[in-house]
């Protein structure tokens, strides 16, 4: 069936000039979403303004419902999704944070909605520009956390979102993280799978003997008492453990009914076949750091790059052997942890806990960088990567350094 | 390694949440004015209490401070030198919570410990409602009617330091009656409460209870499933429809029986149940209609039967009944088993008659709290009668 | 498609008043083994408000007494299905559970056919936390599903703390009386029913019940499932534990709420106000309305009163019943009547 729809392939599909967004947007449409909750907040709101759009012009069928509040938004695509009803939402920065309560229910309760946060900064001060920090808030709870750089990935993100939250053995969340401005207000192009090929690969949303319906009378989250509390949480807990082999099967067959090739789907690796330090980070900073990658190996400095797509679950055994391959690694964090360990940011922090049973163990630099916006520019990534050279040759370098900062 | 005592209170929610506390709080506080260092806690599970479900209140104590913490190890303890029931029909159960099954209330009794009562019985009817025990342990009886002391308002019936003294009566290595009463004055300033506790101490006399007596039925209780025999995204089946009843004479079927929830039966919160004259019931609906607890089965010929298995006493279908003493609230101490009073109507209308007055015509009045401004002032001077007479 | 057409209220499910007691199914769908105090009022709407809804329905149940309490982990006491959402969730539950059916049915992912969705919230998920989210909901004529807001007058569950649903001056442990201050709660409890009805012109339905009333309860139950859009019910429930009074009395101080003029029964339908029962009587004069005290002093949590508190609240009732719009519903005064009143 997969290999009889790939070939119609080049015909049916479409290229459109959209952003990160709308993207998503698209993918909504195609994976016939059925209800979908808005509430303004920059810059994730940019993907309800197309949803709307598409509902408007009678392009998309779904209950689109414009809510009172991002706890209330969470609130009812979760219900909805119990009913049965595939389901999308999303949010950024401190209204992400205004949901937390009811993100923090969807695990438990095997709610695999599909979410959209679009990196912002957390007030105060009020910011719009780009932080990792409000998606990472969640990353302890049973939701499925996905970065994406291009809008390409994020609407093909979007539909492999779909395909692993609602697998039966999976039933969590999944939240895809597009970069603020970068990703979710410019644009790309895009080429749009066919409904057809969407079909073949995105089984319906079936609930089974979850579902909240009278037809399978069942009650769902009764109060609990310590005599119950740990066998739940083991059971979300298994959900995740089995995620990543339905990754792997996702991303396989994608590729073979797309056409479009993603690799690795937990961590992408750029130029890292002969590179001696690495740098690792997640989003759209790839781009600079490719572009300075470049640049330096005209120089002869052997750079590569990993850039972290999955971080819920976290390829922890996969991801410490292709890092121990090199003499530096250097994680750059668009996010902090502070008070972590070494003060560093939420990435370096499970870098260096994934590399802790490695057998091979270089050091690992952090470096916060690009905050609240700032660019991540070419400069930056050469000064990040001449540090982890240092230290690749034997010049200790402190654990954790700013970047781009004023000092 | 000095000795540890543990003392369990056993008590029926929130209206004898504040007596429960003030009895384990005396006795640490007497422990420590003997120098014995000690702890007191309500089970958290059991909190925010329900009014009328079984909850636990421990007072953990130690001769010295490494001792306690030895005891302080186990949240709730595994034995009990002192089990103190603040109201008799504690004595046929304890279901706190669902899958706790039906517990004894003396099953975390040490041989030789002893278990106290509040109650106006003979040591034999509580002694036949306890579950039977391996070994042989104390019945000790705090004469009087089981204090429901209500929540805002607390009734001051003497009960709480009535139980101290005989706490220092059947275990006075833990207590002795001095520290009692000097805990007594420092915290209530009530020198007639001293005397309360002096007279219970006098008067507590205690039984002991064999192996071969008791309550010989195996309490129900259930094995908890492991993590992945649970179904997932915290769900389970809802209870399935009920059924129609059958009427053993004829067979017929009709009215309506609902299925009931099987690991929670909540009959150990009942203090008192409706007793039904079956004969004089005009069938008007009320009881079945107004139960919060759905513990009615309609019969074939549309009468009423209260069942015994979910009925948790609170009276309501007495209050709505509109004909005098068809549905009537009897001493849960005056019955031995959950059998359905309408089978029993229907095998001999006659013996039932004289079964149902029999229950009826001397039943001592048991209050569940507050009913009037007024009431408790009118009601303890008769109570405090008792404790000074003991 | 025309997509136009997803602001179409569905039709609901067809119920009838019941006609009396006696013509009532026998079914329960809410059963034995919950763990609600003895003579829970609040139970006992549960009961009925499924008895009146019937085997095709959802319940969504947000945080409080009626989840704690009523629904034990590894067990349940409900026949229909049900399940648990947030204090604040009320309003989101009901909807997102009824765009979900209605989406799937519309698109012909699940058989077409009318489910009740009913989404309960005591007074603590309803009038304090959950408010926007269940005005939120009243606003959406496209869904039908009923909120019923369970009022036993605190935060029963966690301890007993006050709500803005408490009455003046009752005992809670967030407000003890004191030697020095004796009234620690002096805020007047909030017209809920009455404020949704007024600010929410396109909601069809909205009533106050209190189930020592059963069929008339019932019955405001099934109105409010079949009318169609969203719709809202205000329960009052004697709370034995909360209000500190003996079980036997629960039926009897919800007769007294109604009797002294506090809880007044109506219903606004379509957008016109009807007082009915017992309240009906009081209004038309029938039957006197009964001196607050009778229903204070029974209860614990007044015990602490003096005559000055006794009289006070029952002028604030007395001003509910001789001086607003409409008694018990609209808390506004004509010019004119304040003249009347002044004269």
């Amino acid at each position: 069936m997969a290999q009889a729809v790939a070939h119609r392939a080049e015909e049916t599909e479409k290229t459109a000039l959209i952003t990160g967004s709308e993207a998503i947007a698209v993918a909504c449409k195609l994976a016939d979403v059925d209800v979908i909750t808005a509430y303004p907040i920059r810059p994730y709101d940019t993907v309800m303004q197309y949803v709307a759009k598409l509902v408007a012009n009678g392009e998309f069928d779904c209950e689109y419902i414009v809510a009172e509040s991002e706890h209330s938004q969470f609130e009812i695509v979760k219900h909805a999704s119990a009913v049965g009803a595939r389901v999308f939402s999303g949010s950024s920065g401190v209204g992400w944070m205004y949901a937390f309560e009811a993100l923090t229910v969807t695990p438990a309760l095997r709610i695999p909605m599909v979410v959209m946060v679009g990196n912002r900064a957390l007030d105060d001060p009020g910011a719009f520009g780009v932080e990792h920090n409000d998606a990472l808030a969640v990353r302890d709870l049973g939701w499925q956390l996905v970065w994406v750089d291009s809008a390409q990935e994020a609407l093909d993100t979007a539909l492999i979102a779909y395909r692993v939250a609602e697998d039966r053995r999976v039933f969590l969340p999944c939240a895809i993280s597009c970069d603020g401005a970068f990703l979710t207000h410019s644009q790309g192009l895009v080429k749009i799978p066919s409904q057809d090929k969407v079909d073949a690969f995105l089984p319906p949303y079936q609930r089974g003997d979850l579902l909240l319906h009278p037809d399978n009378p069942i009650t769902i989250a009764p109060q609990a008492n310590e005599d119950w509390l740990m066998e739940i949480r083991r059971q979300t807990a298994a959900g995740m453990e089995r995620s990543t082999a339905v990754i792997r099967e996702a991303y396989a067959e994608f590729e073979q009914i797309f056409g479009r090739k993603y690799g690795n789907p937990f961590f992408e690796e750029y130029a890292t076949e002969d590179a001696d330090v690495v740098l690792v980070g997640m989003g759209t900073l790839s781009t600079p750091v490719k572009v300075a990658i470049r640049q330096m190996r005209r120089e002869g400095k052997k750079v590569g790059f990993v850039r972290v797509r999955w971080f819920r679950p976290f390829a922890a055994e996969e991801l410490a052997r292709t890092l121990g391959r090199f003499s530096a690694v250097g994680v750059i964090d668009r996010d902090f942890s502070l008070g972590s360990p070494h003060l560093g940011g939420v990435l370096a922090t499970e870098v260096r806990a994934a590399m802790y049973l490695a057998t091979s163990q270089p050091p690992v630099l952090g470096f916060i960088c690009g905050l609240g916006g700032r660019e991540v520019t070419v400069p930056d990534v050469r000064k990040m990567s001449d540090i982890i050279r240092e230290a690749a040759e034997g010049h200790p370098q402190p654990p954790t350094q700013w970047i781009g900062l004023r000092e | 390694m000095g000795r540890l005592f543990a003392v369990e209170i056993v008590y029926r929610g929130i209206f004898q949440k504040t007596l429960a506390k003030n009895i384990s709080r005396g006795i640490v506080l007497a422990a420590h004015a003997e120098g014995k260092p000690g702890i007191s806690f309500g089970r958290y599970g059991d909190s925010p209490e329900r009014n009328g479900i079984p909850a636990k209140n421990f007072a953990i104590v130690g001769t010295d401070d490494v001792t306690l913490e030895e005891g302080m190890a186990k949240y709730e303890p595994t034995e009990v030198d002192i089990s103190i029931a603040v109201d008799d029909t504690l004595c046929k159960g304890v279901e706190s919570w669902a899958w706790y099954g039906l517990q004894p209330i003396n099953r975390l009794l040490k041989p030789g410990g002893a278990l106290i009562v509040t109650s106006r019985e003979q040591p034999d009817a509580l002694i036949a409602m306890c579950h039977r025990k391996e070994y042989p342990y104390r019945l000790a009886i705090v004469k009087g009617t089981p204090s429901f002391s209500g929540l805002w308002v607390y009734k001051d019936d003497h009960t709480d330091v009535r139980i101290l003294g005989a706490v220092a009566k059947l275990l006075p290595d833990l207590v002795g009656l001095e520290a009692v009463q000097k805990v007594i004055l420092a915290e209530w300033r009530d020198p007639l409460k001293a005397t309360s506790a002096a007279r219970a101490y006098e008067r507590t006399t205690t039984t002991t209870v064999r192996p071969d007596q008791g309550n010989p039925e195996k309490p129900y209780q259930f094995e908890l499933p492991k993590w992945w025999e649970m179904r997932e995204g915290i769900a389970i089946p809802c209870i399935r429809p009920g059924q129609p009843m059958q009427d053993m004479d004829n067979h017929k079927t009709g009215g309506f029986r609902p299925e009931r929830n099987p690991t929670f039966k909540k009959f150990t919160t009942r203090t008192m149940r409706p007793v039904v004259n079956f004969d004089t019931c005009i069938k008007c609906t009320l009881c079945w209609l107004q139960c919060p607890d759905s513990c009615f089965d309609v019969t074939p010929d549309g009468l009423y039967d209260a069942n015994m298995e979910a009925c948790c006493g609170c009276g309501v279908c007495e209050a709505v009944c509109p004909v005098t003493d068809c549905v009537t609230m009897v001493n849960e101490v005056a019955f031995h088993d959950n059998a359905s009073q309408w089978e029993m109507w229907k095998k001999d209308k006659d013996a039932y008659q004289t079964w149902l007055n029999g229950k009826i015509e001397h039943r001592p009045e048991r209050s569940h709290g507050f009913r009037y401004r007024g009431q408790y002032e009118e009601q303890t001077p008769e109570m405090l009668e008792i404790a000074r007479e003991g | 498609m025309d997509t136009t057409a997803t602001v179409e209220t569905q039709p609901g499910v067809k119920l009838d008043p019941f006609k009396g007691v006696k013509k009532l199914p026998l079914e329960e769908f809410f059963t034995s083994g919950h763990r609600t105090c003895q003579g829970c009022e609040s139970a006992l709407v549960m009961k009925m408000m499924a008895k009146a809804a019937g085997p095709r329905t959802i319940v969504l149940g947000s945080t409080g007494c009626m989840y704690v309490a009523n629904t034990t982990y590894y067990s349940t006491s409900w026949v229909i299905p049900w399940m648990h959402t947030q204090l604040g969730s009320s309003g989101s539950a009901a909807m997102g559970s009824a765009a979900g059916l209605k989406a799937q049915m519309r698109k012909g992912k699940m058989k077409k056919e009318p489910i009740n969705v009913i989404a309960f919230c005591g007074d603590g998920g309803g009038a304090d936390m959950g408010l926007s989210a269940i005005s939120a909901a009243l606003t959406h004529p496209d869904y039908n599903l009923l909120i019923l807001m369970y009022d036993n007058e605190s935060y029963a569950n966690t301890d007993i703390q006050l709500s803005g649903s408490t009455p003046y001056g009752a005992h809670t442990t967030f407000s003890p009386p004191g030697a020095t201050k004796r009234i620690m709660h002096h805020r007047w409890k909030k017209n809920m029913a009455g404020m949704l009805a007024a600010g929410h012109p396109t909601c069809r339905y909205v009533a106050t019940m209190c189930m020592s009333y059963g069929l008339q309860g019932m019955n405001c139950v099934r109105k409010a499932l079949s009318i169609g859009g969203p719709t809202f019910i205000h329960s009052l429930d004697p709370c034995p534990k909360g209000w500190d009074y003996d079980p036997i009395l629960s039926h009897e101080l919800g007769e007294l709420a109604v009797a002294t003029g506090i809880w007044p029964l109506y219903e606004v339908k379509d957008g016109v106000v009807t007082l009915y029962g017992k309240t009906k009587q009081l209004a038309e004069g029938q039957s006197p309305r009964l001196p607050v005290r009778e229903y204070l002093l029974k209860q614990g949590r007044f015990a602490h009163f003096r005559e000055e508190d006794i009289e006070y609240f029952q002028k604030k009732v007395d001003e509910m019943w001789e001086r607003w719009l409409i008694p018990g519903v609209i808390p506004f005064v004509k010019d004119v009547e304040d003249e009347r009143i002044s004269a």
